[in-house]
């Protein structure tokens, strides 16, 4: 969809809103996977998709309305449908007044979209996966893993004269690589699909594969722990889940209760949002036209802000801030070999799996170590270990964090840049037989 | 319906596909949350389209669209046999072997009394705030926050079998939650309609104002329970919580496709592997594990799954021996199987039908048990009620599960709340340990309306049903730090 359809599209539904106050939101995506496992295509799917949800408010009456269908019929029902809902509520103490125009001047003016991004073809992809699937058949090898490429977009507008778009392209790949006693993954994610190497993601995945053959058991205990990127991002995206929330945190009801502006992790711990930051680039406004937040969340291990919704800003005297799009952990300088190095008993991880949490008031979580979990002795990976269980506070983790490395993109859920990490004492309290 | 669908498979027939289907569905969704006195949301959604999926030269290929007119239907099944020639360019072996079916002509309907989405949205405002009123009545209650949820989907499905299905089915649930906080801490207790294919006469059956002081009081109680203590303990565990244990160390570990490798690299695979199958001891003699796709007010009931394949009934796990998996047409020929036992199934027009957990049940006790005799029998232990923390490894052996609330079990007497218990274990020998069963009059299902497979990342439900069960010698508090 071009951005002149969006608008043309949003401004009809502001035309047929009855309602005092309107806002619609377009999105839509573009999205091509392959999948594969034992060396083999086993899925391979395009799919084409558009959304349109409109908000109308009478007051402080508001109700919500979503359809796909983008026709002029089905926008007089959608719209139809919000308003019958609006009148019927009872007033939203926390709706909040539109915003005006003036907030688009805050939007950021990057648009990551590469059009070879989009237009790379299943053909494509399947020519790449065939000849690294034979390489490894070749080695005995099993490849499983996605391949995904495509595009999306983002249109707001309201009956305030906001208008914002966005649009982004994406491809991400990531692969395991299997022995009869071990496993290996790798990833790499990005925009530009010039910039894709997935015979360098698959060569390391089957290195870890490789090393991780036979696996020795290892008593679970504290000790020391280096994360790849993604085992940081998954664990510390778990801080983020409600818990820098204000009005919850505010209310007493999240772990950071009575800690604004309190040191609660090392000196060395910055994590922060920034929708511009050409390493990790996300949409520049929120769902209701708020430009999404810029700002560190914690700076040098104290708490610097929290997510403050519109309302609960104003009735704080805050500045609004909306919640974070993307999540930043800033790194330093140590590179994950020169960590092991100094390391006399620890646990290498390449990533996490199932990380839940136990009590998020703590906040703590447990989750296990997968496809790849190594044993370092006297500054040498020395083995490769069967996978463990580990039950952790994470803001005790970010106390024990020795050094860290430049960071790299990564996130399941959201995007995430975030650096290798050396923590002392990690909690590792069982173990599983592979 | 039937025109534009036939379209599709004769341009598929015509490129010489040895298979195709397509799916037009429809879904309705309406989320209704509040919070304390206010209405947090309400959210109506809509959203139509289809999917073409084709077998050329045993590959698949897949192509989905929202424009449902009869050229975006030309031009997307076109799209799905090139996709299918670009996968054959890693091609597995010879390539899918896709169990034969016979055609179907049906139609399958969730039995509704009441159209969720034709009760008015004040009717519902109404019982969800007078709900939060309740629990917020009791002392020490800080947060209140309810909502409801339904879902309708219109499907017609057509195949190159000779198949057309139809089949409109309808979800329904509410659920509250009471949030205590002290000096300390805050703790949280929840009530629901039990997710079912119902219509609104769920909601109005179950007794959410009745049940709503309760779950306040029982939140404040959380607040000040006693410490999980640490060690090895007989657990008596409730159906509420018991359908997610089943669900994680028993329901994915038996998706044929994950057991196969082909869910590896994200979601994993299983430690039940084929060669174990009618060998492996699950669990105790007394486990029994149901497959039923056929009860209508079950999640994963759609009369006919997206393979075209009728719902079934059939045992996984017979006297703790495992004898089955969850299979579809791709993957049941692995384990023997001439025929799928129908448990493919997509979460939207969109997503592409891959094997998804059935509803699975755990067979109630044969001899005449109730849950206070249980209790009574339980010289040392705990009960749990509820779904809370879950985590599991990719092969579902080792898990660690919490739950929503807990009690002390000392000498057949449940004597005092507990809070914060965990427990962990290697799946066989957890359900190894499973020494009673109550009755079928204390047997329950409970849905499970979130459960996420695949890449990209589908969104199912299903229900896991059983009576509560005891099993002995469990290690709990590992998660204390």
């Amino acid at each position: 969809m071009r951005e002149s359809e969006a608008r043309s599209i949003i401004e009809k539904v502001l035309k047929l809103s009855g309602a005092e106050d309107t806002s619609a939101v377009i999105t839509g995506s573009y999205k091509a996977s392959t999948r594969f496992a034992d060396n083999a295509i086993t899925q391979n799917i395009t799919t084409n998709n558009y959304s349109l949800k409109v908000s109308c408010a009478y007051g402080q009456k508001v109700g919500h309305a979503t359809t796909n269908e983008l026709i002029d019929g089905a926008l007089q029902g959608v719209v139809k449908r919000a308003q019958d809902i609006a009148l019927v509520v009872p007033p939203d103490p926390e709706h909040m007044p539109l915003l005006t125009s003036d907030e688009a001047e805050k939007y950021h003016q990057l648009e990551p979209y590469f059009e070879d991004t989009k237009k790379f073809s299943p053909s494509d992809k399947a020519r790449i996966i065939s000849a690294q699937a034979e390489k490894c058949q070749e080695k005995g090898i099993r490849l499983s893993g996605a391949f995904s490429n495509g595009s999306s977009f983002t249109a707001f507008g309201n009956s305030k004269g906001l208008m914002g778009c966005y649009k982004s392209t994406s491809f991400e790949m990531h692969v395991t690589c299997l022995t009869p006693t071990s496993s290996g993954w790798a990833e790499q994610i990005g925009e530009d699909i010039s910039k894709a190497g997935f015979s360098l993601v698959v060569d390391r995945a089957f290195n870890i594969a490789e090393k991780s053959k036979n696996p020795h058991d290892f008593e679970p205990r504290k000790c020391t722990i280096i994360m790849h990127p993604a085992a940081v991002a998954e664990l510390f995206t778990f801080l983020f889940w409600e818990g820098f929330d204000a009005k919850a945190t505010d209310e007493e009801r999240t772990f950071l209760r009575g800690k604004f502006g309190t040191k609660i992790g090392g000196e060395n711990i910055t994590i922060r949002s920034d929708p511009a930051d050409l390493r990790c680039p996300t949409i520049s406004f929120q769902q209701d036209g708020l430009v999404a937040p810029t700002l560190k969340w914690i700076d040098n291990g104290v708490v610097q802000n929290l997510c403050y919704s519109r309302f609960w800003a104003k009735k704080k005297g805050k500045k609004p801030t909306g919640f974070p799009t993307n999540i930043i952990v800033d790194g330093g300088d140590t590179s994950v070999e020169e960590m092991i190095k100094t390391t006399d008993l620890g646990v290498l991880v390449t990533r996490f799996w199932y990380i839940r949490f136990v009590d998020p008031m703590v906040p703590s979580v447990t989750g296990m170590t997968r496809d790849g979990t190594f044993l370092i002795e006297d500054g040498k990976v020395t083995k490769a270990m069967k996978n463990m269980r580990f039950n952790e506070n994470i803001v005790d983790v970010l106390n024990r964090v020795e050094v860290l490395s430049v960071p790299e993109r990564t996130g399941e859920y959201i995007p995430v840049l975030a650096p290798a990490l050396k923590v002392r004492d990690f909690n590792f309290t069982s173990a599983t037989d592979f | 319906m039937k025109e534009l669908c036939l379209r599709a498979l004769d341009i598929a027939k015509e490129k010489g596909v040895s298979f195709a289907d397509i799916r037009i569905v429809k879904h309705h969704t309406q989320i209704v949350t509040t919070e304390d006195e206010r209405v947090s949301g309400i959210q109506d959604s809509e959203s139509m389209g289809f999917g073409v999926r084709v077998l050329l030269n045993g590959c698949w290929g897949f192509a989905a669209s929202k424009n449902l007119f009869r050229k975006e239907i030309e031009d997307v099944t076109l799209r799905a046999v090139e996709i299918a020639r670009a996968s054959s360019l890693a091609k597995m072996g010879s390539g899918v072997v896709f169990a034969p079916e016979e055609p179907h002509e049906a139609i399958f309907r969730t039995p509704v009394q009441k159209d969720p989405f034709k009760v008015p949205i004040e009717e519902k405002v109404n019982l969800l705030l007078g709900v939060n009123k309740e629990m917020l009545r009791v002392r020490g209650v800080k947060k209140a926050h309810s909502f409801m949820w339904f879902k309708s989907e219109e499907r017609h499905l057509a195949n190159t079998d000779g198949s057309f299905i139809e089949s409109n089915t309808c979800t329904s649930t509410a659920e509250c939650i009471a949030t205590a906080v002290d000096e300390h801490t805050a703790k949280t207790r929840y009530f629901e309609a039990i997710p079912v294919n119902a219509g609104y006469e769920h909601i109005e059956g179950t007794p959410l104002l009745k049940e709503a002081q309760r779950v306040g009081e029982e939140a404040v109680a959380h607040l000040t329970a006693k410490e999980c203590p640490q060690g090895k303990k007989d657990l008596i565990l409730h159906p509420s919580h018991l359908a997610l244990t089943i669900h994680e160390s028993i329901g994915h570990a038996l998706e044929l496709d994950r057991v196969l490798g082909m869910e590896e690299s994200l979601a994993g695979s299983s430690f039940a592997t084929i060669d174990k199958l009618g060998k492996l001891k699950y669990g105790s003699p007394i486990v029994n594990i149901v497959c039923d796709n056929t009860d209508p007010t079950r999640l994963a009931s759609k009369g006919y799954d997206d393979d075209g394949v009728p719902g079934q009934r059939w045992y996984i796990i017979k006297n703790g021996i495992l004898v089955d998996y969850q299979t579809g047409r791709e993957v049941c020929h692995t384990i023997g199987a001439e025929q799928s036992r129908g448990s493919c199934r997509a979460d939207s027009w969109q997503s592409i039908p891959i094997i998804r957990q059935s509803n699975i049940g755990l067979e109630a006790g044969e001899e005449h048990l109730t849950l206070e005799e249980l209790i009574a029998d339980t010289k040392d232990g705990i009960y749990i009620e509820g779904m809370g923390s879950f985590s599991i490894d990719q092969k579902r052996l080792n898990f660690q599960f919490g739950g929503d609330c807990f009690w002390e079990i000392k000498n057949g007497k449940k004597t005092c709340m507990l809070k914060d218990v965990t427990y962990q274990a290697i799946t066989t020998d957890f359900w190894g340990s499973c020494d009673a069963i109550c009755d079928k009059r204390f047997w329950q299902p409970y849905g499970v309306l979130n459960c996420g497979k695949g890449d990209p990342m589908q969104i199912a439900q299903m229900t896991h049903g059983s009576s509560p069960v005891r099993f002995r010698n469990i290690n709990v508090g590992g998660a204390k730090l």
